[in-house]
């Protein structure tokens, strides 16, 4: 398979446009799990706590600057 | 943090809340797997961590929103697949490591490669298994055995009496 081919046939997966044998294989790719990269203890702690951070940093600046309320959420307060 | 083995509903309920530990710990419950998960289809550190995070964010976001039969592990196992394709095909939109797909990824696509995921788990469970236990069951086999031998000797001179008679 080319890339270009390759491309085609991920960008059509996205759209939801994939023929089903794409779909297919796409989802049989996804689903194969075989391969499994040994780490350390030591460095998947370092990459969880990375992750963690970054996502909480993100939380927290949310909780300090709420977005302004939408029109809905007004509402259903009010009732 | 210190890890705690509250059930993933409780920590979700808690979400509408705001409450940021329960977050925390639902985040690093789930993250290292994610991350396994995309290295394996990608190769790739960085996008790895962007993809994780990524849900992450996502699912602070909708958390005021989460439908109430809302199963977290069917989600981010949903998004992350979706995530992994996209990321694929943008690389390949903007010509991003193009020969790394092309040697790495483009391959797992063989048939061979593919019929793997089909291959059942199978486990030696002979191997695996304690000794006494291979003992008693192999016990009971013998006795079911010589009871069905039995049975079969005591049918068979049934029968022969019957036509004595």
């Amino acid at each position: 398979m080319t890339t270009e081919l390759f491309r085609q046939k991920t960008g059509r997966y996205i759209c939801g446009l994939s023929a089903p044998s794409e779909k297919r294989q796409i989802q049989t790719w996804l689903s194969c799990t075989e391969h499994k990269q040994q780490v350390s203890q030591e460095e998947r702690e370092n990459i969880e706590n990375e992750i963690v951070a970054q996502v909480q940093a993100y939380v927290v600046s949310t909780l300090f600057e709420p977005k302004p309320e939408s029109w809905w959420k007004k509402i259903t307060a009010f009732f | 943090m210190r890890r705690n083995f509250t059930p993933d509903q409780t920590l979700i309920d808690k979400l509408l809340l705001d409450d940021t530990t329960a977050f925390e710990e639902l985040s690093r419950r789930y993250c290292y797997p994610l991350y396994s998960y995309c290295m394996s289809k990608l190769n790739s550190k960085e996008d790895s961590k962007r993809i994780v995070r990524n849900i992450f964010i996502a699912l602070w976001e909708s958390r005021s929103t989460l439908p109430v039969d809302f199963s977290i592990s069917v989600h981010l196992y949903t998004e992350v697949r979706k995530a992994v394709v996209q990321c694929i095909n943008i690389k390949l939109n903007k010509a991003i490591d193009v020969e790394a797909i092309e040697k790495e990824i483009i391959p797992g696509f063989s048939v061979a490669e593919l019929n793997k995921a089909k291959i059942p788990i199978h486990i030696n469970e002979s191997n695996n298994r304690p000794s006494f236990v291979k003992k008693r069951n192999y016990e009971k086999l013998q006795q079911y055995k010589y009871s069905a031998f039995t049975l079969k000797e005591l049918k068979h001179s049934l029968q022969k009496m019957l036509n004595f008679w």
